[in-house]
């Protein structure tokens, strides 16, 4: 039966904290009885909720101390507003001052229309607060497999991220598929055809272009096993890593610019049967993705 | 002296017109439009085939390119109104009357037209209505149909999708018209003949396949915990207790939560082989896992489903399949079966009124019936007993000799209180009503009358209206079930109450159900791919389902 496991796409930020962490290690900063609430939102006659739709505080994972967040996709799409980003900018802060490694479960659309400008101004201070956090020795593992997917300046800061552990559902981008076409015609960008949109944003293709680190099932022990590794990799970040990265992304897009589809990226990258791809079960999918993808270099 | 073939000569006249542009039956595609100009008279009865599903999209696209000083007047007799080139041509005036059954995506654009007066309107039909009167008063002079593809007779394969192409060509071709077919290719041998080509007079090679919407797929990943508490409700209130083993569902996510609950819920409350063994139902990806788990003998489908063809020709035990493999669907007799051997129907709705009757219209929308009121109706010749037919008969009619008795349909109508946009399920007065009013017309378009509708489900709770003995008590027992409506908040509470003691009124408690187990959890499949892992790979849902 399907209903063993813990679907990490479905569960809740809070879920995703308790599927994560030690049991009863949590302990939340800021919490909903703080009442932190958006001050711009009532403005639009939109409502608020108690702890801005992200969820921050300390745990352990395996006893070892660790700052967890999880953005709750299900209030605003995951957006980032002023509280919001208030609260993750604070705690990557508390991971440079502690030396402590960082887990975000990433569930987002990007910045929040009504307040832009706070959200935009926080996705700054945001990706600013991951670099010192990694530069003093913290990691910061991201972990996208929610319904929201990771997109806007969300993106952005996943790939600021020293891992990213990511499930087939998981999106990652920066411009959504609805703002592209808008922008870019359905010519170019089809947002309806949803099997186009997760072959070029999801999961699958993410891991296979170097885009995303770690691939697993929609599994919340999954996401936990993956981030436990994680969190045992060497950490740090430097400008010889940066560069190389810079190097890989130049090489890439020399390489896979001009094709019109991930099928024929994967093709490149030397897999005999790209149109089976998206329908491959996790495991021998991630065995595939072992052998072919491109691998980043803790940055990208 | 009377002349007794004038309908003969007039489509040989048609014919010999229409061969211009013609190789034997096989129409030059770059001249379409001059063929259809050739055959086609002003006034002429016009059946373009088209229904929820399937669609002649190539010739109804070629009818509306015609001149219109030439072909005007048409009288449009079809299933569906649903591409916007089955409105065109009554923008232009190439037609002028309709009668038809069903037009979900236009439905606001014909209420339009039909409030701009272009449009007679004949009447709003349901499927099997209107295939009655191709038979009568409603003759089609010209159809024009698709299937798969066809072979140098004209003889026709039409897949899984059969759909209304046999009943179509049958009042066509047998009332002295001409059936012209849109194909996707033309072969030498047919995987399997499903209309004989002496039937058909013309073929248009299109190609490419036919439009097909994939209208029967609910994603399980949409489906709420309100959704799922409804169909725990159904299935532990009314599924059980009359013992219904031979149904139809409608198209809503409250049943296609019920069709993935059967193996879990349904399998703890021990009812397998006792329900839902017996269907008359459009192949829902939805019933897969119940089908994968055993609980499903036969299932009579009106059309196929996108995706799910590879998946239906490795189960021809479960379904209706030819020599070839494949799926044969036929809308009319699945309909007459829902209508006849069915013993419960169940769908969700958008309004319901305090009598119990129900629309899914709204002053803007005219969504047609389609199949919903054939399913969704007592069928009054109905004659062969069944244990929960008769048992609803005596809830109705205690009193009344057993022998004389008739039994009844159970006909339930499943939602939220409040439904999309939160617009509440239970109104004082029907959009319907206030239609008609505008339009003038002599009924209102009611999907299925209070009169035949016996239960009402709701996440608060079931209400039993075969119980109710009085209008009053009717309307108290709507109101029972309508939650924090304007229609739920009138209830009088103790007399809801003293319904509740009758079993007129069940609440998720009295049934034993704890709201709060309603959650995801129980689905059988949470996800599409649920559905295609549930498959084994058989079924291939469409780009547009997916999310990997």
């Amino acid at each position: 039966m399907s209903n063993v496991r813990q679907s990490w796409y479905e569960a809740g930020a809070r879920e995703r904290i308790a599927a994560l962490v030690d049991a009863a290690s949590f302990a939340e900063f800021i919490g909903p009885e703080r009442r932190e609430i958006s001050p711009h939102l009532s403005i639009f006659d939109l409502p608020a909720q108690f702890d801005d739709g992200i969820v921050v505080g300390a745990a352990a994972i395996d006893g070892t101390p660790v700052l967890v967040a999880a953005q709750e996709g299900r209030f605003m799409g995951g957006a980032f507003g002023e509280v919001h980003g208030a609260k993750l900018t604070g705690l990557l802060r508390a991971a440079k001052a502690l030396g402590r490694d960082v887990v975000i479960a990433f569930d987002t659309g990007g910045v929040r229309l009504q307040e832009a400008n706070a959200g935009e101004i926080a996705i700054a201070e945001i990706m600013r607060a991951v670099a010192e956090a990694r530069m003093a020795g913290a990691r910061v593992v991201g972990l996208i497999g929610g319904r929201a997917g990771c997109y806007g300046g969300g993106g952005l800061i996943a790939g600021c991220c020293s891992t990213l552990i990511v499930s087939e559902q998981g999106r990652i981008s920066v411009s959504g598929p609805e703002v592209i076409e808008t922008n870019k015609g359905v010519e170019e960008f089809d947002s309806r055809d949803r099997g186009f949109v997760w072959r070029t944003m999801g999961g699958k293709h993410r891991t296979l272009i170097g885009g995303a680190d770690v691939f697993v099932d929609d599994d919340a022990t999954a996401f936990r096993e993956a981030a436990r590794a994680a969190l045992a990799r060497p950490a740090g970040l430097d400008a010889a890593m940066l560069s190389a990265e810079q190097a890989r992304l130049e090489r890439r897009i020399a390489r896979f610019g001009d094709a019109p589809d991930a099928t024929d990226i994967w093709r490149g990258l030397g897999i005999a049967d790209p149109q089976a791809i998206p329908d491959m079960p996790a495991a021998g999918f991630a065995d595939l993705a072992a052998q072919y993808r491109e691998s980043a270099d803790d940055a990208r | 002296m009377r002349q007794w073939n004038t309908r003969k000569t007039l489509r040989e006249e048609r014919i010999a017109a229409g061969g211009a542009f013609a190789t034997g039956k096989t129409i030059d595609p770059a001249r379409l439009v001059d063929f259809l100009e050739a055959v086609l008279r002003p006034s002429d009865r016009v059946c373009i085939e088209g229904d929820n599903q399937k669609q002649a999209d190539v010739l109804a696209r070629g009818l509306a390119a015609v001149d219109p000083a030439r072909i005007h007047d048409l009288h449009m007799v079809q299933s569906g109104v649903v591409l916007p080139e089955h409105l065109d041509i009554f923008e232009t005036g190439i037609a002028k009357r309709l009668d038809f059954s069903y037009s979900g995506p236009q439905s606001a654009r014909i209420a339009k037209m039909l409030f701009g007066g272009k449009i007679e309107l004949g009447a709003i039909h349901t499927y099997l209505e209107l295939f009655a009167r191709y038979f009568v008063d409603l003759t089609p002079q010209v159809a024009l149909i698709a299937a798969v593809s066809a072979d140098r007779h004209g003889n026709l394969y039409t897949g899984p999708n059969t759909e209304d192409t046999p009943t179509v060509v049958e009042a066509t071709s047998f009332g002295s018209g001409l059936v012209i077919a849109q194909v996707g290719e033309i072969v030498d041998t047919l995987p399997r003949v499903d209309i004989p080509g002496d039937q058909v007079h013309f073929v248009l090679d299109a190609g490419r396949p036919f439009y097909v919407e994939p209208l029967f797929t609910r994603d399980p990943a949409a489906m709420t915990e309100t959704q799922i508490l409804t169909a725990m409700l159904a299935i532990k209130g009314l599924y059980e207790p009359y013992g219904v083993r031979r149904l139809n569902h409608g198209i809503g996510f409250n049943t296609a939560a019920i069709e993935l609950l059967l193996p879990t819920y349904g399998e703890k409350l021990g009812l397998k082989g006792k329900i839902c063994t017996h269907w008359a139902l459009n192949p829902h990806p939805t019933l897969i896992p119940a089908i994968e788990a055993g609980w499903v003998e036969q299932v009579h489908c009106f059309g196929s489903e996108v995706g799910m063809e590879d998946y239906l020709a490795a189960r021809p035990d479960i379904f209706f399949t030819g020599p070839d493999g494949s799926l044969r669907s036929n809308r009319a007799f699945s309909q007459t079966a829902g209508l006849y051997a069915c013993d419960m129907f169940i769908g969700s709705t958008l309004q319901i009124d305090l009598a119990g009757h129900s629309s899914t219209i709204t002053a803007n929308r005219i969504a047609g019936f389609g199949g919903a009121p054939n399913m969704g109706s007592d069928a009054r010749g109905r004659r062969h007993p069944s244990a929960p037919w008769l048992q609803a008969g005596a809830e109705a009619d205690p009193d009344t000799a057993a022998p004389l008795r008739r039994g009844r349909k159970l006909v339930v109508q499943i939602g939220e209180t409040f439904g999309e946009g939160n617009a509440p399920l239970f109104v004082e007065k029907l959009g319907a009503l206030e239609l008609a009013e505008k339009l003038d017309l002599d009924l209102a378009p009611i999907m299925v009358y209070a009169d035949d509708t016996t239960h009402i489900v709701t996440e608060e709770g079931i209400a039993n209206l075969l119980l109710c003995r009085t209008a009053d008590e009717r309307e108290q027992a709507i109101r029972g079930v309508a939650g924090f409506t304007e229609i739920g908040r009138g209830r009088d509470t103790a007399m809801v109450e003293r319904l509740r003691a009758r079993k007129i009124i069940q609440r998720p408690e009295d049934l034993g159900i704890d709201p709060l187990d309603a959650n995801r959890n129980m689905l059988a499949a949470r996800s599409i791919k649920d559905l295609m892992l549930a498959s084994g790979g058989l079924y291939r849902p469409p780009s547009r389902f997916r999310n990997w």
